[in-house]
């Protein structure tokens, strides 16, 4: 894996250097690997299209893990990512010890209830069985939705991290159970509730907006996705770009109405991010 | 924040309890189909005592087929199935449908080649005394695999421990799970440690008690 970095890095010097002679007297194309998950891929499409015209060359690398991204971001295989909550990534890098950065905000997922037994969160009878997300960002903010539609309490100081052990208090015996996250719209089937991330219930059809019973609201700032850069380059004017053009009208459009809602577009400089812990 | 333990042991204890639901009922099945499996396999093969082209064919097809599926994709496509046999497709019962099909078809395959170690000797002998197709398998054929047989039963059922940290997917929860939902994806390194740990001793304990028995059988 090492080599096969080394051989493409030298690749892409090679290629540059052919791109800043073809282009001599203005400036020379800069090439930035960004790290993301399927379900952003034809916003950074679009995004790959603007940052040509500007001289940027955007190569997208795919990762199917919410780990690996960022890893590889640290060791220097991709620029940047764009995947995560900016609660996740305090959390992973953390935990990690990474020296990565925010550099700007991307969009949000709000997280919903959906059902095809009920139409109202009111309506769930004692001891139906509700399946959450299991990883452990999305199973913090699960049991936080579920606390805000009423139906669960956690335990006092409860910011989201740790799992089931933090519920306080389940008055209508309510069986969670954890799954893996692309597994939630699956279980609609087998029990009353599954609460589903965003991306998750697009790609399994359904519709974020109409079809959940319970959302979040947007302005829930720790589920904020980010793009993320080594700490080293968060001033670097090539990544600045390219924060820029995601912000750019273009962009929010398209996430508007690629997404039908479902992503809701953030274009707020990283400081807006900063009291999220209280808004939790 | 730090771990809270004490709420840990109540959950290993579950999860074991579930770990060994899961693997027990399911390794069960798994032979019930899957000693048949090998035995068609064998006696319908070329030159087998029954041979027929067609029914080793399409099962030698059939077992290529789920042994090639990956594991997490089997649950999800089976769903249905699963549902209509055990009434559900999320918990750990409803686990048991994908890891048994998952390891019938691989016990299946390992009994197959435990039987055509039989030397073909054996078997000759057999039909010249007179022995009907039924007496063959049953007195000379599985007899004479038996202790291979077990020994490979053994590796099938480490294999199934290791697919039931899979079935955590469906939430049918399991000390596999739990060192992938606390150890790898909260990075609490004790919880790892300790589930690792009991998975270890689980392993060697099937496979010393395999070597036992398949010892034992030898040695008869």
């Amino acid at each position: 894996m090492k080599k096969f970095a080394i051989l493409l890095l030298g690749l892409i010097l090679v290629l540059a250097g052919c791109g800043a002679k073809n282009n001599s007297g203005s400036t020379s194309t800069k090439t930035i690997k960004v790290g993301t998950t399927t379900s952003e891929v034809p916003t950074w499409n679009l995004i790959q299209k603007l940052a040509k015209k500007k001289n940027i060359n955007i190569k997208i690398v795919r990762f199917d893990d919410y780990v690996q991204p960022n890893l590889a971001l640290s060791d220097g295989e991709i620029d940047i990512n764009a995947f995560q909550t900016v609660v996740y990534f305090d959390d992973f890098i953390k935990q990690r010890n990474l020296k990565l950065s925010a550099i700007g905000t991307t969009n949000i997922w709000p997280m919903g209830i959906y059902s095809k037994r009920y139409k109202k969160v009111s309506e769930v009878k004692d001891g139906d069985q509700v399946v959450i997300p299991k990883d452990p960002t999305n199973l913090g903010r699960a049991l936080l939705l579920l606390q805000k539609a009423g139906l669960i309490t956690t335990k006092k100081g409860f910011t989201g991290k740790g799992g089931l052990e933090n519920v306080a208090s389940n008055p209508k015996h309510l069986k969670i159970t954890a799954v893996d996250a692309a597994q939630t719209p699956r279980g609609l089937d087998d029990s009353a509730l599954a609460v589903i991330n965003c991306d998750m219930a697009i790609n399994a059809g359904l519709n974020p907006t109409n079809d959940s019973i319970f959302r979040e609201d947007a302005g829930n700032k720790a589920y904020i996705n980010i793009i993320a850069a080594r700490t080293k380059d968060k001033n670097d004017k090539t990544l600045k770009e390219i924060v820029n053009i995601y912000h750019s009208k273009e962009v929010s459009d398209f996430i508007k109405k690629h997404y039908k809602g479902a992503a809701v577009p953030v274009n707020k400089p990283v400081s807006y991010l900063k009291d999220y812990k209280q808004t939790q | 924040m730090a771990f809270d333990w004490s709420w840990f042991w109540p959950q290993f204890f579950t999860a074991m309890g579930q770990t060994l639901y899961m693997v027990a009922v399911s390794l069960l099945i798994s032979i019930i189909i899957g000693i048949p499996v090998g035995v068609i396999l064998v006696i319908t093969r070329e030159n087998g005592i029954w041979e027929n082209k067609w029914i080793f064919n399409i099962l030698n097809v059939i077992i290529n087929i789920f042994r090639s599926i990956p594991f997490i994709i089997l649950v999800v496509a089976i769903i249905p199935f699963t549902r209509w046999v055990v009434g559900t497709a999320i918990g750990t019962t409803a686990a048991i449908v994908p890891l048994v099909l998952y390891t019938a078809f691989y016990i299946g395959r390992l009994i197959e080649s435990s039987l055509l170690e039989v030397d073909k000797g054996t078997i000759e002998l057999a039909q010249s005394m007179g022995a009907t197709n039924w007496q063959i398998i049953w007195r000379f054929l599985l007899p004479e695999a038996k202790a291979s047989m077990v020994l490979n039963l053994t590796i099938a059922t480490i294999g199934l421990i290791g697919a039931s940290a899979m079935a955590g997917a469906v939430g049918a929860g399991g000390i596999g799970d739990l060192a992938i939902t606390y150890g790898y994806n909260q990075f609490q390194t004790g919880v790892m440690i300790v589930t690792v740990i009991t998975l270890v001793i689980f392993t060697q304990l099937v496979q010393t008690l395999g070597n036992f028995l398949s010892k034992k059988i030898r040695r008869k």
